[in-house]
């Protein structure tokens, strides 16, 4: 290749976007020619530069208003299906709708709750708010938080199982604070939320909300939601080995 | 469409879209309308999005709400802000006076991106501060690749020749 073709192919070739024989051509030419080599120089120089600015970061109050219009619209289009199915309902046979709405309120509480939780996990990964106490030593996580809470949440690693304890913070869920653990699955992360159990509060059956799964159980007078994008099938294994 | 999918999806490019928009804009309180708007926007026509990269068409998405904004008031009114916390950024393994020099040079290739026409800065943005591949830059800006390379080829050499001491003299006026 001459100088005339390099100067050509100047961007393409910092930018990595050339095919190999051409990228070895360049890569040969500049090897020669001092003048293409510093035009390349002179590029990457640049490019170095670029990246040194300063990186604007998405404000707090931005990343809040955006989540909480997905979830927003995710309820009123959950509200829309809800109406459909009512009218229809109603259409068909006034008895139906009677029923399903007693069921329908029957299991809002629970349902209420499971979304509640889905929404916290999902805002603990997308503003990183992921840990205030940051450890895989459950000696340390459950110590920590004494004195935050009026009640002492149970603490157990799960490393040995393929569930290592990686931290736990402070959430607020149904308008009461609550322990949140953390756990990791690989890649995945699963919240446990952590309560006293109410009298008489009923446990929700495994369910998936907007694509994470929700297990609930009660044990020793705690009531405990996991969630996670984990499969139903690897959640339902952390909740076995936790409870085992 | 359910935001599940829009969550997780969408949702982990905002650092992204909100950078853009605000290269764009040049203005903090813009770049948050501009990004609101487009996560609206996106919210629905994400049914729409099918095999594409997700980051990209936000990106397409953000740059369309703030071409809509413009477009309404006219581009006159688009102010040039200094940006005083450009220093933030600086290699730190650097001894005191490279950190001075480099300081300096990168404080000025900050202004200069600034100055540069939106075409030509969005470029730029997209390839040195995002990461972004031609072809994904092709798709934010909906345009022939070619038309990339020729536009990030003429931002630097406008960009080089703005850092060069002896051009930035004649600029000077």
């Amino acid at each position: 290749m001459i100088c005339a073709e390099i100067v050509r192919v100047l961007d393409p070739f910092v930018d990595g976007e050339l095919e190999a024989e051409r990228d070895a051509a360049v890569r040969d030419h500049i090897a020669a020619c001092t003048t293409c080599a510093q035009a390349v120089a002179a590029r990457e120089h640049l490019g170095r530069l670029v990246r040194a600015t300063r990186y604007y970061s998405t404000p707090d109050r931005l990343r809040a208003v955006v989540a909480t219009g997905a979830r927003r619209s995710s309820i009123a289009s959950r509200v829309a299906v809800w109406s459909a199915a009512a009218a229809l309902i109603v259409a068909v046979a006034g008895g139906a709708l009677i029923a399903r709405t007693i069921v329908h309120n029957l299991r809002a509480p629970a349902n209420a709750v499971a979304e509640d939780v889905v929404s916290d996990h999902v805002r603990s990964l997308l503003a990183d708010h992921l840990f205030d106490v940051r450890s895989t030593d459950q000696h340390t996580v459950k110590p920590w938080f004494l004195g935050k809470l009026n009640y002492a949440p149970p603490v157990t690693d799960l490393a040995a199982d393929g569930f290592p304890l990686v931290g736990g913070r402070l959430d607020y869920v149904s308008g009461r604070n609550v322990a949140a653990l953390v756990y990791q699955r690989q890649k995945h992360t699963i919240n446990l939320f952590v309560w006293p159990s109410d009298d008489g509060s009923s446990v929700a059956p495994p369910s998936s909300i907007r694509g994470f799964q929700v297990e609930h159980w009660i044990r020793d007078g705690m009531t405990f939601w996991a969630v996670s994008d984990l499969n139903a099938a690897e959640l339902h294994e952390f909740r076995t080995r936790l409870t085992r | 469409m359910s935001s599940r999918r829009f969550d997780e999806t969408v949702l982990p490019h905002l650092e992204a879209a909100f950078n853009y928009a605000r290269w764009l804009t040049r203005n903090d309180v813009e770049a948050e309308d501009v990004v609101q708007d487009a996560c609206v926007r996106a919210m629905r026509f994400f049914g729409s999005l099918r095999d594409e990269d997700a980051r990209a068409w936000l990106l397409a998405i953000v740059r369309n709400s703030w071409y809509t904004r413009v477009g309404r008031r006219g581009p006159a009114t688009q102010s040039i802000p200094m940006d005083e916390t450009v220093h933030d950024a600086i290699d730190q393994a650097l001894d005191p006076e490279a950190q001075l020099l480099q300081q300096d040079e990168v404080a000025r290739v900050h202004e200069a991106l600034e100055q540069l026409p939106a075409d030509f800065r969005e470029v730029i943005v997209l390839r040195e501060i995002e990461g972004f591949s031609y072809k994904e830059i092709a798709t934010v800006i909906k345009a022939p690749i070619g038309t990339v390379m020729s536009r990030l080829s003429r931002a630097r050499e406008r960009l080089l020749a703005a850092l060069a001491p002896a051009s930035r003299m004649e600029n000077a006026r």
